[in-house]
């Protein structure tokens, strides 16, 4: 489509630039006509032209600025279609100025321009270019822009993988080990056996459930952590204790699904996984006003060998709660004591 | 009738152990010798109840398969259990007879089983600890050295070493007062230790760069390294070249 024939603000635009265009000529050209004369001479004609030059546009197209035309070829291509513009500006200026001395009596533009057939067909030509030049502009601003809304868009859709991809995150390893368990309950224990079941489905369940979600109340969150938790327990005994404290009002919060899930899975396989007597995971939700603050903590040993999966995950979660809910620095991990804690402030929302 | 194997089940966790336990109980010719539920209670049953082959897990607390591998590989074949399938890899290259993926049903456990009788059998004894320090390039640079003295295991954090000193076919490592004894060579040790954080100053010694105090002239243009806890080391020619370019 046309960039400015397809829009009818543009169009008005050019239009009305043409139309100033021809004033100056009016006004440049005049050569002791009347005002009036030189006025209806060129007015009418700047319109006619205006139209004849969109036609640059396709010139343009033909030879975008950055590729690898020759020069010779684009000049060539230039100099044939301003002529043959240019000439239909001559004959259309003659044309009119026949008209007007005939309908309206108007001899002026007949008496003055008779003469000056060069002076107007250069003018014809430069007016094309000048024409062109602006399409080119035209061109490349519309380029930019289809560029910047491109980018956005792949960001976007960037954006959009990475957090696909971390819903659907569960460790396969848990997998693997919870079917161990249960394997090894099956004979010792079987009612057991099919608790676990129970427990693995519904938690595998809800992640992919509150994974397609945008937001999800902290509360669900916490249920889910729950069960994950539970089924942990099962693999560690009493090495895996849980102590939780939340208040009434943080559980209604809205946070972005799976916000805990790798925190608490980092303190099982980081934490508690590491010491040979385990211990609790403290877990707390609290509101105070306007900020939702959720803490984790749990022991863990000092001298343990260091993996790069504890950092990453929490690069993970700072980048998650930074896009998607515009807060920086939500996450903040410490160390103190044999005690590895983690909190994240947000703000506290409860409806979407 | 054949001997029974006598097998040590290495787990951190009760199920896992149990599932093990249940599953060779089906086999008449195999004794369970010990149960552990942790890589020191693993390195002790080895030292002391000496038995044919280790049944180990890899994620443990503290010290982990490979660690446990590392302190007795020489003396006892391991079948590693894990649910990890990305150590597979490593564990073939420390000469691990067989890596069972969890969960796993009792026909696998009893081709691994026929397996080891074969290791055994063989009496291949592979050494281990040329290939542990390759297969650990990638935990590199060592972050903790594991020492064994017979049943007991210590784990001394980098951090925490003084300075290393050869001794024949030992390194003594000293760290907070303590000398403990390694059977490794220091240039073993050297290679695997950050080199930005440890630096062979001699021959016969390698100092932790954070407990250096100052440098003393001595007699011949020799040095002497004097530590924050007033120990005195020597210093070679090259050793005081590698200090430099690091101070």
């Amino acid at each position: 489509m046309h960039p400015i024939l397809g829009d009818r603000q543009r169009l008005l635009v050019y239009l009305v630039a043409w139309q100033l265009l021809g004033l100056l000529l009016t006004m440049g050209l005049r050569q002791g006509a009347s005002w009036v004369e030189a006025a209806a001479f060129f007015l009418p004609l700047c319109a006619i032209y205006a139209f004849v030059c969109l036609s640059a546009w396709y010139l343009c197209r033909a030879f975008p600025m950055n590729t690898a035309t020759s020069i010779w070829n684009v000049l060539l291509a230039y100099a044939a279609s301003a002529a043959v513009a240019s000439l239909l500006w001559v004959v259309s200026a003659m044309g009119w100025a026949m008209t007007l001395k005939l309908a309206l009596d108007i001899d002026g533009p007949t008496r003055l321009y008779q003469e000056q057939l060069l002076l107007l067909f250069v003018l014809g030509v430069l007016l094309f270019w000048l024409a062109a030049a602006c399409q080119y502009m035209l061109m490349a601003f519309q380029a930019s822009r289809d560029a910047e809304t491109r980018a956005i868009e792949l960001d976007l859709l960037a954006r959009e993988a990475e957090l696909r991809a971390l819903r659907a995150q569960i460790d396969p390893h848990f997998i693997y080990n919870s079917l161990h368990s249960i394997s090894a309950l099956t004979a010792s224990d079987p009612a057991a056996a099919r608790r676990m079941c129970l427990l693995l489905a519904d938690f595998l369940r809800e992640t992919l459930r509150l994974g397609s979600s945008a937001r999800i109340t902290l509360g669900s969150e916490l249920a889910l952590a729950e069960r994950f938790l539970a089924i942990e327990q099962v693999r560690l005994g009493a090495r895996l204790q849980v102590a939780q404290e939340t208040d009434p009002q943080a559980i209604e919060c809205l946070v972005p699904p799976l916000l805990l899930q790798p925190l608490v899975e980092n303190a099982v396989v980081h934490g508690i996984g590491q010491l040979i007597e385990g211990g609790t995971i403290r877990l707390a939700a609290m509101r105070d006003g306007q900020t939702l603050t959720i803490t984790l903590d749990n022991p863990c040993d000092p001298d343990r060998a260091r993996t790069r999966g504890v950092g990453l995950g929490l690069e993970l979660l700072r980048k998650r709660l930074t896009t998607q809910c515009g807060v920086y620095d939500a996450v903040r991990a410490s160390e103190e004591a044999g005690r590895f804690r983690v909190e994240v402030r947000m703000p506290a929302v409860t409806t979407p | 009738m054949k001997s029974p194997l006598r097998i040590a089940i290495v787990d951190d966790e009760p199920l896992a152990r149990g599932v093990l336990r249940e599953m060779l109980a089906a086999h008449d010719d195999i004794e369970i010798a010990a149960e552990c539920a942790n890589g020191f209670e693993a390195v002790k049953a080895v030292a002391e109840i000496k038995p044919d082959l280790l049944l180990l897990d890899i994620q443990m607390p503290k010290l982990d398969g490979f660690d446990v591998l590392e302190l007795v590989g020489r003396e006892i074949p391991v079948i590693f259990v894990t649910a990890y399938d990305e150590f597979a890899i490593r564990a073939f290259d420390v000469h691990a007879v067989d890596y069972l993926l969890k969960p796993f049903g009792a026909d696998r456990l009893a081709d691994a089983l026929l397996r080891a009788r074969a290791r055994i059998a063989s009496r291949e004894r592979p050494v281990v600890e040329p290939l542990l320090t390759a297969a650990r390039s990638d935990r590199s640079p060592l972050q903790r050295i594991l020492i064994r003295n017979r049943a007991d295991v210590h784990v001394i954090p980098v951090t925490k070493i003084d300075y290393l000193e050869s001794q024949d076919d030992y390194v003594a490592v000293r760290a907070g007062g303590k000398t403990y004894l390694k059977e490794q060579t220091l240039s073993e040790l050297e290679t695997l230790l950050d080199p930005s954080a440890f630096v062979r100053i001699h021959r016969r010694y390698i100092l932790n760069l954070s407990r250096l105090s100052k440098l003393e002239l001595a007699v011949s243009d020799s040095r002497i390294a004097i530590l924050t806890d007033g120990t005195q080391l020597p210093v070679s020619r090259s050793g005081y070249a590698r200090l430099r370019e690091l101070l």
